[in-house]
Formats: structure tokens, C-alpha cells, sequence
């Protein structure tokens, strides 16, 4: 089932639950709880990406407003009916999983509720506005807390990470402008369901970025890695020799302390270091044998000029530059241990033994670290 | 792009003199930034002197949210990283509104000016140019909708029925004044550069309701809500702007793959590109849907990356290919529907590569056959045959459209070729002989085989036909 089937199934079916209970019950408070109870389900389905972050779903800023529009009861009769609603329609990976996932919103929610109902009975004054905004903003940051817990639980595995975190910012600012505008605090009136659904556009537009952005990144990987076999197609290279440099690259410059973008250049001058070397002539038509330093300047002539300017600098003959003397030394690595970790020991003490000119004693101390040490080489 | 600074246009971008050049011409734009800085100094003394001051605590807070998203705009011409300054400005209007402070909106506008590479450079024309820009058109967003909405109590869907209009007077201050500053510095006309600039004009629309809701809630429950409305609303655009940033990145990439190929065989150069535009006009003829244009364009861009397996002097060479030498040259195909293939995105298109892409079979069901292919392979038919090569002039454009028109139904899918045809046609283009853009290869053979374009690979026989 695509989302936007189960988007539809799920609005359908709110509108539906929703005018019933109208019906039923004219001016009650259920109507709107409903339509809640259907945007959780929504939410579920709205998740945002944000580069290496987990997914975090838009339904927690919605169990917010519910936290503010419900009794306690009420919030766990529609909260555990949205719960089950989206367990069905979930995008089927194991039944174990979905369960895994349903128990973690369960007790995200709950406890969420709890900080949410303890802050506010502790405040002296539970109408001020800042104490209400203290305890949503708790409720969100509970919420995801639990989320981020059971993640680590499954993957047995302790890790915590700021990146892509201004999505849980975006998402946590949201659920408390909803909620309090939902309500109002102090006599102030509120906007109802309007707010939630003002509210959340923001959220939508940064939902449908983070995807735009996770597959564009993801073309643009795979890009740049089916250029880098292009050399390999073309019996210049050993088959894997890109991919290998380009890992062998990435673990000495994290070893020596390059930063991320320093990396990401890295990598990007491995994969394609030898690039230039298919627009040379052929030895046998130009009578004189290639010499590896043209095809490195070839590939960096290339890539400045369609500007990748620092990966072209670190794929230059003359590089002078830590990335440079890092690339030289992993290709270097990769013709003499003929891509086989057999030859790994054998091909660092010929680096060793080479002149003292030829390769930086810095890259060479990181590789007789990261090959021969206990690191196995970490992909970026 | 929500508000034009003069940070988001060409003419006035990070250094105005690459383009302003005439002394003459840098004279104007300073004597309008000068002239317009002393109107709104004159204008915000008066409205001070003539009172009420607007309060300290919404000023500030507007005003350090209006500066810093302005200087977030991270790549500007683009829809959606637009600044969110209208809605600042239109939440300003409201919040002062029982108080009737012109002053407020003003200052909260021209706080727009403060964007921090402008401060660095110490670019004062630029500083005081958006300062006095966008503390006018604030200045005649509020005039019109305190006109309209008067002050005490409103309901709010007056208010959002208001700021239409206000949002209009908003916009039209701000690109005209843009328009103006830009037409001084280039000498352009004016109303080119309105016309070019009002296109964005709709997107202020959304932005300007969120103001209203902005200046509501505001009232309503204090300054505690605003970083709560504004903070989301900035992390969705920091977004878009890294996935126009990592777009941007994808394209270099794509670039290095072209020139890795022009480098290698100067006679394609931007064979790639003119067939991403012929790809492009054919797509827009057949109706195909704007998510699958990118597609196409990619494929377009990338059709020939397996010629970099092919050696130069193949390439390159004049005459005719022998049997060996034309294996050879064929396994670029092989090696295009590969590298195609392993690009997710680009997978179900993978056969534009190959010249079995051309080869037109119709058949029953039409959704398993994507029609990409075959837009790709008339486009590179087209382009191979109105270019020069190393191996032969280039034919006129109306021998390639009689070639294409004969091999319609056979090679070529008819409804694509008479796509191509039309789409140049209404567009006047022509292309070919003389026309083309590399007309340096005056030594070019006017016949002859070679392997450059895929419409050219059939060992020839009686030389005047290209495309097979």
C-alpha cells in the first residue's frame, strides 16, 4: 500500500468517525478528538529524515494537542484506537517490528502524559503560559527520549548523536504552538483544530525537503560511485580499486583528524582519482607510457574545472596537502596488496622501505595503524 | 526569496562592481542607495517626532527575527528558501496596530538589512539600499492595512482578508525598487526587470497569512510564542536550502563526467547539454510529468558516459572503423546501460543508452515500455546529425528532420519525432550547418563514419546518410 493510499484511508475514515460522533453527539468534545485521533494515525505515516538521523514521526506533535484537548481517560481511549489503527496500516516490515514500534509510542505517549500532568500539578500557577509551554515542551522531549531508548535497546547499542537534531526542534517548537493555540491558556481563547492544522504545514515543508534531500543525496552517491567504476569497465583499474582507496582514504583521514568535509572531499577525489587517466591517449598511439602523475593532474584538471575545487587540489600531482599525501599513500596501498589482505603487511613495509620523499611519515604511521592494527577500516 | 534584498539578483549579487561598469552607471545606483537611505531617515524622523514610539519588547524581537532570517537566505532565486520577512514584517503590522506606531513595522523592516556578509564587506550601499527598501515597503504594507482594517478589536478573518492587499503594497514597494536598483546598475530596462522579478510574486501570499497568525498570537499570549512560530518554519527552509545544496553538488558531479567526456573528444562539446534541451522540449510537448523531466534531463545529461571507456584515437578518428575498432567502440553502450543502471533514480531509464533505445517496437502495453529511451535517442539523433564531428560536417537542421520523419515507426518512435520537429518549429530554433556552435571545425571532412553520436555507429556505406 503506497502513503498516499493509507493517507487516504485514514482521512476517509476520520472525516467519517468524525461525523458520526457529531452527530451522536452534537457540540461534545469527541468530534475533535477524533480528528486528532486521526492525525496521530497521519503522523505515523509523515516521517521526517533528516540526513543521518533516525526517523522521527510528525505524531508526536499531534499527541500533544491531545495531551491539551483530553482528560486523561480520553486520551488514552484515543490514543491507544490511533495506536491500533496505525499498527494495521503501518508499512509492513515484521509483525515483531510493528510491535516493537506500537510498545514504544505506548510508552512514549504515557510518559510524556506523566511529565506532562506532574509539571503542571507542581507549578503554583498551572495557567501561566510559560508553565504550560515548560511542561508541552518536557512532553516532547519525553516523547522523543523514549523514541531514541527503544532504538538504542533493539540495536544493543548505547550511541546519541546531534545530527539532523533541528528536526526534533522543529517538531517539539511545533507540538507546543499547536497546543497552546488549540486551547489557549489564562481565559485566553483558542483556535481549535485550526491550529494543529496551521501549525503543521511548516512541519509538512520540512518533511518534504528532508525527502528531497535523503534522495538526491542518494543519486548523487551512487553517481559519484558509478563514475569511480568507469576506470575498472575500462581495464584501467583493478576491479574495486576506487571503492577500497576510497575507504582505506576516509579511515586515515579520520585517523588523523581531517573533519567531515575534509572527508567528504576525500572520499570524492578517491573514488574518482583515476578519471583522468581514460581521457589520456593510448600509450601504444602517443609512443610514450603513462606516467602516474599525468593522470592525477588529468583528474584534478577535471574536477577543478567543474568545480569541485578541493577535491580537484587534493587530486593534483603536487598536492602538498594532508589529503593528498593520504590518497597518494591508499592508492599506493591498494596496487601493492593487489586489493588482498594477505598482501596488506607486505605492501606497508615496501611503502616503509620506499625513499623517505616519496610518501608523508604521517600517512604511513596512520596506515601501519589502521591496516595493521586492530581497526578495520571504517566506512564513511 | 520571499523578499527580494538586493542579495538575491544577479546585478547586485556579492560583487557589484563585475557588473556594474560604466562610472556612470555606479554614479546612479549610488545617488538612489543615497536617496533613498535620506527619504527613509526623513520619513522614520518624522513619524518618531509625530509619536506614539512603538514598545521595546516586540520591536526587538521582530526586528533580531527579520535580521537573522534575512541572512539566512542561503541560495537565493529559489521558491521555497525564501526569507520569511513578509511574514515578520506583516506580524509587525499587526502587533502594532493598537498601538498606531509606524514606526514599529518600519524599523522591523529595515532590520532586514542586516545581513552578515554585508556587514563584513562593509557594503554600505547594499546595507543602506535594503535598509530604506524594506523599511518602505513595510511602511506601505501597514499604511494599507490599517486603512482597511482601522484599529481596535478585529476578527481575525478580516485581518487575513487585509493582508492580501497589504502584502501587495509590500511587494510592489519591494520590486520595484529592486526592478529600479538593478535596471541603474545593468541598464536594463525597468519594466524587463518588474516582469522579471513579479513572477515570485505569489509565494508572498502564504507567508503574509502566517504573519497575521504571527502578530495574533503575538497579542494574544506574548513574545514567549514567536521563537515557537518562527523557529519551524526556519529549520524547514534550512532544509530545502541543503537540498538545493547537495542538488547543487549532484549537478557538479554530473559536470565532471561531461567534461571528463568533452575532454576526451572535443568535438561533443555540450553535446550533452543541447541534448538535455531538445529532451527537455520533447518532454513538455508529450506531456510528461515534471517528476519524470528531471529523470529524463539526468539520463539526457549521462547517455554517453561509456564512451569514456572508449580510446581516444577511436574516438576521434576520421575515417572508417574496422570490424575490431567498431566492437570496441560499441561496448560503450555496455558500459552507459551499467553505470545507468546503478543509479537508482536512473535505473528505469537505463536503456536511453543504448541504440535499442531507438529501435521503435510498438507494443500492447505501452506502461512497461517508458517512453524516456526513446525521447533520448531522437534527441541524440538530432543532435549528432546538426553538429560537426570529427568525421563530418554538420547537416542542415531540415535533413535531420527528413531522416528523422523516414526512420518514424522503424527506429525512431513517431510521436517523439514529431514532438522534436514541432517543438523547434514553434520555437523557431534552427540548428545545424552554420548554425551550430562549434562552427571552428572548418576542416572537418563533410561526410564520413565515425563512432561520436549513437545515431552515427553503423559502418556506412554510401557516406550521405548519418543516422541509422
Amino acid at each position: 500500500m503506497t502513503r498516499a493510499s493509507r493517507v487516504l484511508i485514514v482521512a476517509a475514515l476520520g472525516a467519517l468517525a468524525a461525523a458520526v460522533t457529531q452527530v451522536l453527539d452534537p457540540g461534545g468534545p469527541w468530534s475533535a478528538l477524533v480528528v486528532l485521533g486521526a492525525a496521530i494515525v497521519l503522523g505515523e505515516f509523515f516521517l521526517l529524515r533528516p540526513g543521518r538521523r533516525a526517523p522521527l514521526p510528525l505524531s508526536f506533535a499531534f499527541v500533544m494537542v491531545l495531551m491539551r484537548a483530553a482528560s486523561s481517560g480520553d486520551f488514552a481511549l484515543v490514543l491507544l484506537g490511533a495506536l491500533a489503527v496505525a499498527f494495521v496500516l503501518r508499512p509492513a516490515r515484521s509483525m515483531s517490528a510493528r510491535l516493537v514500534t506500537t510498545a514504544s509510542r505506548l510508552v512514549g505517549a504515557a510518559a510524556a502524559l506523566g511529565v506532562y500532568l506532574l509539571i503542571l500539578e507542581l507549578a503554583l500557577r498551572p495557567d501561566e503560559i510559560g508553565v504550560v509551554l515548560l511542561a508541552l515542551g518536557a512532553a516532547g522531549v519525553v516523547q522523543i527520549g523514549v523514541d531514541d531508548a527503544a532504538r538504542m535497546l533493539r540495536a544493543r547499542h548505547l550511541s546519541w548523536s546531534i545530527d539532523g537534531r533541528l528536526a526534533d526542534l522543529a517538531l517539539v517548537t511545533s507540538g507546543m504552538l499547536m497546543s497552546v493555540a488549540y486551547r489557549g491558556t489564562d481565559g485566553t481563547e483558542g483556535m481549535g483544530l485550526w491550529a494543529p492544522l496551521l501549525f503543521s504545514i511548516p512541519l509538512l515543508a520540512a518533511w518534504y525537503s528532508y525527502k528531497r534531500l535523503a534522495s538526491i543525496r542518494r543519486t548523487h552517491e551512487q553517481t559519484i560511485t558509478a563514475l569511480s567504476v568507469v576506470p575498472e569497465l575500462a581495464g584501467l583499474a583493478r576491479s574495486g580499486h576506487a571503492e577500497r582507496v576510497a575507504d582505506l582514504s576516509v579511515a586515515l583521514g579520520d585517523d588523523l583528524g581531517l573533519g567531515r568535509h575534509e572527508l567528504e572531499y576525500l572520499r570524492t577525489a578517491a573514488l574518482l582519482h583515476h578519471l583522468g587517466h581514460l581521457c589520456l591517449d593510448d600509450p601504444e598511439v602517443r609512443g610514450v607510457p603513462i606516467q602516474p602523475s599525468e593522470v592525477s593532474d588529468k583528474g584534478a584538471e577535471i574536477l577543478r574545472r567543474t568545480g569541485y575545487l578541493s577535491a580537484g587540489d587534493l587530486l593534483a600531482s603536487d598536492s602538498a596537502s594532508l589529503g593528498g599525501q593520504i590518497l597518494r599513500v591508499a592508492s599506493a596501498f591498494d596496487e601493492l596488496s593487489v586489493g588482498d589482505a594477505a598482501f596488506a603487511d607486505a605492501a606497508v613495509e615496501a611503502l616503509f622501505s620506499g625513499p623517505g620523499y616519496v610518501y608523508d611519515a604521517r600517512v604511513l604511521g596512520a596506515l601501519e595503524r589502521v591496516v595493521i592494527g586492530t581497526a578495520v577500516p571504517a566506512r564513511f | 526569496m520571499c523578499d527580494h534584498g538586493a542579495e538575491d539578483l544577479p546585478p547586485l549579487a556579492d560583487h557589484p562592481e563585475d557588473r556594474v561598469h560604466e562610472p556612470n552607471q555606479q554614479a546612479r545606483v549610488t545617488a538612489l542607495c543615497a536617496g533613498l537611505g535620506i527619504a527613509a531617515t526623513a520619513t522614520a524622523v518624522a513619524l518618531g517626532a509625530r509619536g506614539p514610539w512603538p514598545v521595546l519588547l516586540p520591536l526587538l524581537t521582530l526586528a533580531v527575527l527579520h535580521a537573522f532570517s534575512e541572512s539566512q537566505i542561503a541560495i537565493p532565486h529559489d521558491q521555497l528558501a525564501s526569507s520569511a520577512g513578509v511574514m515578520l514584517c506583516m506580524g509587525a503590522m499587526v502587533v502594532f496596530r493598537d498601538s498606531e506606531s509606524y514606526l514599529g513595522p518600519m524599523l522591523v523592516g529595515a532590520a532586514g538589512c542586516l545581513n552578515i556578509p554585508h556587514l563584513m564587506g562593509w557594503e554600505w550601499r547594499k546595507l543602506l539600499f535594503n535598509a530604506s527598501m524594506f523599511a518602505f515597503a513595510a511602511l506601505a504594507g501597514t499604511s494599507v492595512l490599517w486603512f482597511i482594517v482601522g484599529s481596535g478589536h478585529a476578527p481575525p478573518a478580516e485581518l487575513l482578508l487585509a493582508s492580501l492587499p497589504a502584502a501587495l503594497a509590500y511587494a510592489v514597494v519591494n520590486l520595484v525598487l529592486v526592478a529600479l536598483v538593478i535596471a541603474l546598475a545593468t541598464g536594463q530596462r525597468l519594466l524587463a526587470m518588474i516582469g522579471l522579478v513579479s513572477k515570485e510574486y505569489l509565494i508572498y501570499l502564504p507567508f503574509a497569512f502566517l504573519g497575521v497568525f504571527l502578530g495574533e498570537l503575538y497579542l494574544e499570549y506574548g513574545v514567549v510564542l514567536v521563537p515557537l512560530f518562527v523557529v519551524p518554519i526556519l529549520v524547514a527552509r534550512q532544509a530545502y536550502s541543503a537540498y538545493l545544496a547537495e542538488k547543487e553538488q549532484h549537478e557538479a558531479t554530473v559536470r565532471i563526467l561531461i567534461g571528463a567526456l568533452e575532454a576526451k573528444d572535443p568535438y561533443t562539446a555540450g553535446h550533452a547539454e543541447r541534448v538535455a534541451t531538445y529532451v527537455h522540449y520533447i518532454g513538455i510537448e508529450l506531456g510528461v510529468p515534471a517528476s519524470r523531466l528531471e529523470r529524463l534531463r539526468l539520463a539526457a545529461l549521462m547517455h554517453d558516459v561509456g564512451k569514456l571507456v572508449v580510446p581516444n584515437h577511436l574516438l576521434n578518428k576520421p575515417g572508417k572503423l574496422t570490424a575490431e575498432e567498431f566492437t570496441q567502440v560499441r561496448r560503450h553502450e555496455e558500459v552507459s546501460f551499467e553505470i545507468l543502471t546503478r543509479i537508482d533514480f536512473l535505473a528505469p531509464v537505463a536503456r536511453s543508452a543504448t541504440t535499442k533505445a531507438g529501435e521503435f517496437a510498438p507494443v500492447a502495453d505501452e506502461r512497461d515500455q517508458p517512453i524516456e529511451p526513446h525521447i533520448v535517442a531522437v534527441a541524440d539523433a538530432y543532435d549528432a546529425m546538426t553538429s560537426t564531428r570529427s568525421y563530418r560536417k554538420a547537416l542542415t537542421q531540415e535533413i535531420a528532420f527528413t531522416e528523422l520523419q523516414q526512420n518514424a515507426g522503424k527506429q525512431f518512435d513517431p510521436r517523439v519525432v514529431d514532438a522534436l520537429i514541432s517543438a523547434l518549429r514553434r520555437r523557431g530554433e534552427v540548428h545545424g550547418r552554420g548554425h551550430e556552435a562549434a562552427v571552428h571545425h572548418e576542416d572537418a571532412p563533410e561526410a564520413g563514419t565515425g563512432s561520436a553520436g549513437l545515431g552515427d555507429l553503423m559502418p556506412d556505406t554510401d557516406g550521405s546518410k548519418v543516422a541509422r
